[in-house]
């Protein structure tokens, strides 16, 4: 396990071997049989599972939730919660009004699930150090936390109402600078910014609505000394510039991406890459091996900038 | 001959993947007189019915909307009109593709969305041992 090792891949830099992250998420809550959902609202639940995942796949970092909800929810989102997955948002407060209009306010440390965060990084931070394993804040990018306010409507809006669109995604990165600031304060190594549908999209409309939301969470980041990611999900290549392009010293990618292209693209840009052992095709449905399939990630990844991450 | 027009989303897991939850939402978030005219499914390739879903229909991305066995939104998520659109180009009858057409100014409609994605079955087999009766 080893800390610095990780901060240098994501920050581009040559490693002897690649670091690891497994984005155990919900998983955590699996390994010390307990439901998804109680541990994600129980402090000490939730540092005791991500320590426990930490130790157990001899993590270099691991996040202390990969729930994408958490923002959307501490501005007044609905949760559906879940035994066995993340909890999903049930309610836009923007599906027909702006964030201004419907009343909105930015969070603060004591809005929704944010107490919980705090006081399981307090509890989980110095296990995580002993073990040498980073701590990583993940939160909601700007575009995913736009469809979470005004719903499916935003994917019409960002080329139909782009005044309407402009202002949720604004608010979105305004809240997810917040997340960030959170984040920072609670001792995070490093802090991405997750942005899964983002990959839905033309890279017009990212240039547009996702790199300028950004802005704010990344300087906050990279001010503070702390490093910087972009995470996004899915056949992600037509905005693959972009996202190297964003601001972050790095991204992660999932398993539909290409690594050699990723590898090159990456490098070009001079940012880290991770990614990106088959999570469905290899480790949930045992297709490929999972043993195949990590050396083929990691002779594709290589020993400069890259983590060897679940994609 | 079938009286619905048949949609199947093909997901990672529209839960735990927001491209996939908001593939779903597309759908579900259709006005009323649409639904009225669709029969649509979550098909998460976490279990073997979703993996069969995805191979008969040679999906190649995730998450795809397939509309009457074609992939038409692949990794996309569909502007409303863009899926009006779609669905009149392969509605069952000439009544049908009218009435579709008629609702394209109509807009997504939030108000039964977690009702119409019950029905769908999204988000209720995700797990490696799930079924999906279809």
């Amino acid at each position: 396990m080893a800390k610095q090792k990780l901060i240098d891949a994501y920050r581009g830099k040559r490693t002897d071997t690649p670091p690891w992250v497994p984005y155990a998420g919900v998983h955590c809550a699996f390994l010390i049989n307990e439901p998804a959902d109680k541990m994600l609202k129980d402090p000490e639940l939730l540092a005791k599972g991500v320590v426990n995942a930490a130790k157990r796949y001899k993590a270099d970092g691991i996040p202390l939730v990969f729930d994408l909800s958490v923002e959307a929810n501490s501005v007044g989102c609905d949760l559906k919660w879940w035994p066995d997955n993340v909890p999903s948002v049930t309610t836009h407060p923007c599906s027909d009004k702006t964030p201004a209009d419907a009343g909105l306010k930015l969070p603060t440390k004591e809005s929704g699930r944010w107490p919980v965060l705090y006081e399981a990084a307090r509890i989980a931070r110095p296990q995580l150090d002993e073990l040498d394993c980073c701590l990583m804040g993940l939160f909601c990018g700007p575009l995913t936390l736009g469809a979470h306010l005004a719903g499916v409507r935003i994917f019409t809006d960002v080329y139909k109402h782009k005044e309407f669109a402009a202002e949720v995604c604004k608010f979105a990165g305004e809240i997810g600078a917040r997340a960030a600031e959170f984040y920072v304060e609670m001792g995070c190594d490093i802090i991405a910014n997750v942005d899964p549908v983002a990959s839905q999209i033309r890279p017009e409309t990212f240039r547009e609505y996702v790199t300028p939301n950004c802005q704010a969470s990344t300087k906050i980041i990279n001010d503070s000394g702390t490093t910087s990611s972009f995470f996004i999900c899915g056949d992600a290549t037509k905005v693959m510039v972009e996202v190297c392009k964003v601001g972050t010293h790095g991204f992660a990618i999932d398993e539909q991406m290409n690594m050699n292209f990723i590898r090159d693209l990456a490098r070009k840009y001079k940012v880290g890459f991770g990614g990106n052992l088959k999570l469905t095709l290899a480790l949930s449905l045992g297709l490929l091996s999972p043993r195949e399939d990590a050396i083929v990630s990691i002779a594709a990844g290589g020993h400069e900038g890259y983590t060897f991450a679940p994609g | 001959m079938a009286d619905k027009l048949n949609i199947d989303v093909v997901t990672l897991d529209s839960v735990q993947c927001a491209a996939c939850g908001y593939m779903m939402e597309s759908i579900a978030a259709l006005p009323t007189d649409v639904q009225d005219m669709i029969e649509y499914t979550e098909w998460s390739i976490k279990n073997k019915d979703g993996i069969g879903k995805f191979m008969e229909l040679s999906v190649k991305v995730l998450p795809t909307i397939c509309i009457e066995r074609d992939c038409v939104f692949e990794s996309i998520i569909p502007q409303y009109e863009e899926l009006i659109d779609e669905m009149a180009k392969r509605a069952l009858s000439d009544d049908m593709r009218d009435r579709i057409q008629s609702l394209r100014d109509h807009g997504f409609d939030f108000d039964k969305i977690q009702e119409n994605l019950a029905r769908a079955g999204a988000g209720a087999h995700t797990r490696t041992d799930s079924e999906v009766k279809k």
